[in-house]
């Protein structure tokens, strides 16, 4: 949604690591959700 | 939202030394978060321990009034800068996380109503800003970058629809400016009149999230008005975020037709493209969450996840907001997107009132 995303599409063919902040944001986010079901992040409090 | 420059899409450095980058401004954003928190907590402390009566001014006000003096009274070093500018990708992986506070069924029903008045909302939005923009002769591209701005999701759509448009860097600046400025009026604007007219929970993260233009700025006035509301209003902005591939495709088209920008080829690879990712990962937690894959704990842990990321978020928000950028822009512009959001506020509240009363949001 942004600039980042232009270049998304290219970078994401030529340098594997290289996303836009909106698939980083996503893919970092259902990381922690992995780690919270798996048990390593536990009762995370505000 | 605003373009941020994550390291991984910046231009070829060690990737180490790029996330090593970030660490001071993200300690900044946390910084500003934590004492806002801390600010909340004191003053219910205070106010609560010497039975004062006293309105509950959440921390998102505060972190985003810190961040607005600091960015604007102090010259913020560079060294901070690549991490501040992290501030949509916490937004964004907040969004995601959100999703652990709806079940599906909520987003259908939700979604359902939002989706309905969001298809009114940016087609009232197109044509207001567009008769507007006419009326004070702003430049055609001008117009068509606030028009998009008002209507789907603010800062990202004007730069999302500014290459597919081939529109000026000046009138990308302009829109990009009135929008910003407008965000920061509506994070004091909608909450006063929220409560003056007791608007519900539901009703007002409606109003917010079709009315607020930019992603960061709607969930911060959804969220200084309830927790309820903030949630209804990345909802409904979420909605609104969805469709910008078409709004863009569309003017793409257009001035593509008028042989003023390049040719759309691959019109699905073009929506794909435009398409907020982070709307699919919000409906997967989601669906995670309705199918009894995480226990209550857990979905409160992930739900505290998203409001630490939001934290970092409306800390960015406060920092970004620099009132001398915004005011070198000119007042046309800013006095369109006044008179536009307005109405746009105006017309999005009937529908909101309206849809309350069919369905008792």
């Amino acid at each position: 949604m942004s600039d980042n995303q232009k270049v998304d599409t290219e970078l994401a063919s030529k340098h594997g690591l290289r996303l836009s902040t909106d698939a980083w944001a996503v893919w970092v986010a259902l990381l922690l959700a992995v780690l919270v079901r798996v048990g390593v992040l536990q009762h995370i409090s505000w | 939202m605003a373009t941020t420059a994550l390291p991984i899409a910046s231009e070829r450095q060690n990737p180490l030394v790029r996330v090593a980058g970030l660490i001071p401004g993200i300690l900044l954003l946390a910084a500003i978060g934590l004492a806002a928190k801390w600010i909340e907590q004191s003053i219910n402390g205070y106010t609560k321990a010497h039975h004062i009566v006293f309105p509950n001014i959440e921390y998102v006000l505060w972190a985003i009034v810190i961040g607005l003096i600091i960015g604007n009274l102090v010259k913020v070093p560079a060294i901070f800068q690549p991490g501040i500018d992290t501030y949509e990708f916490w937004l964004k992986a907040g969004i995601v996380l959100l999703g652990s506070r709806f079940v599906l069924a909520d987003i259908l029903k939700l979604g359902g109503i939002s989706l309905l008045l969001v298809f009114i909302e940016i087609g009232g939005s197109l044509l207001l800003m567009t008769a507007l923009g006419r009326a004070f002769g702003l430049r055609p591209k001008l117009i068509n970058l606030l028009a998009i701005g008002s209507a789907v999701c603010g800062v990202s759509a004007i730069i999302a629809s500014k290459g597919a448009i081939d529109a000026d860097d000046e009138d990308a600046s302009f829109a990009i400016a009135a929008i910003l400025g407008l965000g920061a009026i509506s994070l004091v604007a909608f909450p006063l009149i929220g409560h003056a007219i007791h608007l519900s929970d539901h009703s007002y993260g409606l109003w917010a999230g079709l009315a607020v233009d930019n992603t960061a700025e709607a969930t911060a006035a959804g969220a200084l008005f309830s927790d309820t509301a903030g949630k209804v209003a990345v909802l409904t902005k979420t909605c609104r975020n969805a469709l910008i591939g078409f709004v863009v495709l569309g003017y793409a088209i257009y001035w593509a037709r008028k042989g003023q920008a390049e040719t759309i080829g691959n019109k699905a690879a073009f929506l794909w493209r435009k398409f907020p990712k982070f709307v699919l990962g919000f409906l997967v937690i989601s669906l995670a969450v309705s199918l009894g894959f995480f226990d209550k704990g857990q979905v409160a842990s992930l739900a505290n996840l998203s409001r630490w990321a939001f934290l970092l978020t409306f800390a960015g928000v406060g920092l970004r907001t620099n009132f001398r950028e915004l005011s070198k822009q000119g007042v046309k512009p800013f006095v369109v997107g006044v008179l536009g959001e307005v109405l746009i506020a105006v017309l999005t509240l009937g529908l909101v009132v309206g849809a309350n009363r069919i369905w008792t949001l």
